[in-house]
């Protein structure tokens, strides 16, 4: 059995600019975290299951060959590697799905790393990255960025910048202990209970791509700015930046924002936070605030409020801490591969 | 006497001030990405850097956690490889003085575990061999290397180099003791600074 398992994400500015519609024409740029919220793959040869395979994820499947299977980015996957059957695939993740926090692609780059070593193959990070981008743009042809399989594989504090002839530059943010904690401690992140589907927001993003290119221009160019406060611990600074940037990106497609996401935006607001954004697309998902350390609870039963009078029973607080991890595998063991196992 | 104990002084003092501190943040977060998957430290050397190797291990298993062993359920291992002089001693007569890092290696190494070498030409061959495994299978590796860097800087994902004139074993030695000391030090400082919050 073979378990993998890699992290999903926060991305604070550039957010969009991933998409290759604005960088093949001007380079994207983002700055995104991982965090402590992972998406699992768990393969298993079958050797023994009849020329079946499987599938587990939100409700489980089988079939005698992986192209029959109805979920996308597994069949993709398996007949990306020439993968037909006797074999099981299951998932597990740590947060809602299509909560814009990433955790699709982290499963895709979960699963391509551990498709990859059940057949006896390496690959380094980027590589990872490479593939799982391949998968969700190109076999599923899901209108999605590299953003998100490139923070799910490196992990870590990054600048991603994405240059006109599709190679990424990944650039570590360093922070001490000291600031990331204090950085963490400032954030608070809510999922509405809006589970939203990044790929209807994106379509019309990459369409607006020309009509809005100097938008998309300057977020990409908030990120800079946003790395040296960030350095500098100017969590304040970091808040009217994040301000900046969603105000900005609300402008890229009608559908990024609706009522119940500016409700949650000008409550948190309203209660004291610094700044804020939606995370993912948009549309739904998660808002995140930063908020100084005394306006913590307000901004709280504010956006409990705001779910409350929308009956958003899904609503949550999602506690995170920041971590280094990328893509990165719990057990590798094949055990047809080890001879004296099998 | 007093201008030779400069010199050397100085010699150590300007190298100090060179380190790459970028590489040695790279060094942090690998490490530290380690630990969130429970992985372990492999740490290696020759002659002095194998006692620098030795006392570090020693320092981080016994301080990173020391203020709250008992609290915390979660360890973090750093390992001295080969382990014992028995097993150092039998890869290099069983098999030659090449495999002595290589081949205990081999045995322990595991997806989620980190290495650090320690070379100051850069250059040893059993090192070498060593770094070349781990990255084979795309095992993070931090290398501690001096003058140049060698061909371990080349190899290393965090090349954590004490640019040096060529021969200056001692100088480089000695930086080597003080980024591994700063090391143990950060993740002490972290893991307690983490209790003090949950407390």
């Amino acid at each position: 059995m073979i378990i993998v398992r890699a992290p999903a994400r926060i991305s604070f500015v550039g957010g969009g600019t991933d998409l290759p519609a604005f960088y093949t024409q001007s380079p994207g740029c983002v700055i995104s975290t991982a965090i402590n919220k992972y998406s699992y793959a768990v393969v298993n040869r079958q050797p023994l299951a009849h020329g079946k395979v499987s599938a587990r994820y939100s409700t489980a499947e089988s079939a005698g060959h992986s192209r029959e299977l109805k979920n996308n980015r597994i069949r993709e996957a398996l007949l990306h590697f020439g993968i037909e059957h006797d074999v099981d695939v299951t998932t597990f993740s740590d947060i809602p799905i299509n909560s814009g926090l990433g955790a699709s692609s982290s499963f895709s780059v979960a699963l391509m790393k551990a498709l990859l070593l059940l057949q006896g193959k390496e690959a380094d990070q980027r590589e990872v990255a490479e593939l799982a981008s391949h998968l969700e743009i190109n076999l599923v042809k899901d209108p999605i960025g590299k953003q998100d399989q490139y923070a799910a594989a490196f992990g870590g504090m990054k600048v991603f910048r994405f240059n006109p002839d599709h190679s990424v530059d990944v650039e570590p943010v360093y922070l001490d202990y000291k600031k990331q904690s204090a950085l963490e401690g400032h954030i608070q992140l809510f999922y509405t209970g809006i589970a939203r589907l990044a790929s209807s927001v994106l379509a019309e993003q990459s369409a607006n791509a020309q009509k809005k290119f100097s938008t998309f221009k300057e977020m990409a160019d908030l990120v800079p700015e946003f790395r040296a406060k960030l350095l500098a611990g100017d969590f304040r600074g970091l808040g009217t930046l994040l301000h900046a940037g969603w105000l900005k990106k609300k402008t890229l497609a009608s559908n990024i924002s609706n009522s119940v996401i500016d409700d949650f935006y000008a409550a948190g607001m309203d209660a004291g936070a610094w700044g804020g954004k939606v995370l993912g697309a948009g549309g739904g998902g998660c808002v995140m605030f930063l908020t100084p350390n005394g306006r913590k609870l307000a901004v709280q039963s504010a956006a409990a409020a705001v779910a409350k009078k929308h009956n958003l029973e899904n609503f949550i607080e999602i506690p995170v801490r920041f971590v280094q991890s990328g893509v990165e595998v719990l057990l590798g063991h094949d055990q047809d591969n080890v001879p004296h196992l099998a | 006497m007093e201008t030779y104990i400069k010199n050397f002084c100085e010699k150590v003092v300007d190298a100090l001030r060179k380190i790459p501190k970028n590489e040695i943040a790279k060094a942090i977060n690998i490490i530290q990405a380690a630990y969130e998957r429970n992985g372990r430290i492999y740490i290696f050397g020759n002659g002095g850097s194998l006692a620098i190797a030795t006392h570090w291990v020693s320092d981080f298993n016994k301080t990173v956690f020391s203020h709250h062993l008992d609290k915390s359920t979660r360890r973090f291992q750093a390992i001295r490889l080969p382990s014992t002089e028995s097993e150092l001693t039998a890869w290099a007569n069983d098999i030659g003085y090449d495999m002595v890092f290589a081949g205990p290696l081999k045995n322990y190494l595991q997806e989620s575990d980190v290495v650090i070498a320690i070379s100051s030409s850069g250059n040893s061959l059993n090192i070498v061999k060593a770094v070349e495994l781990a990255k084979a299978r795309h095992i993070p590796v931090i290398g501690l290397s001096g003058f140049d860097g060698g061909k371990l800087n080349e190899l290393a994902d965090a090349k954590v180099l004490v640019s040096t004139k060529k021969g200056e074993y001692e100088v480089v030695e000695s930086v080597h003791g003080t980024i591994l000391h700063l090391l143990t030090r950060y993740f002490g400082d972290y893991f307690d600074h983490m209790a003090k919050q949950q407390s």
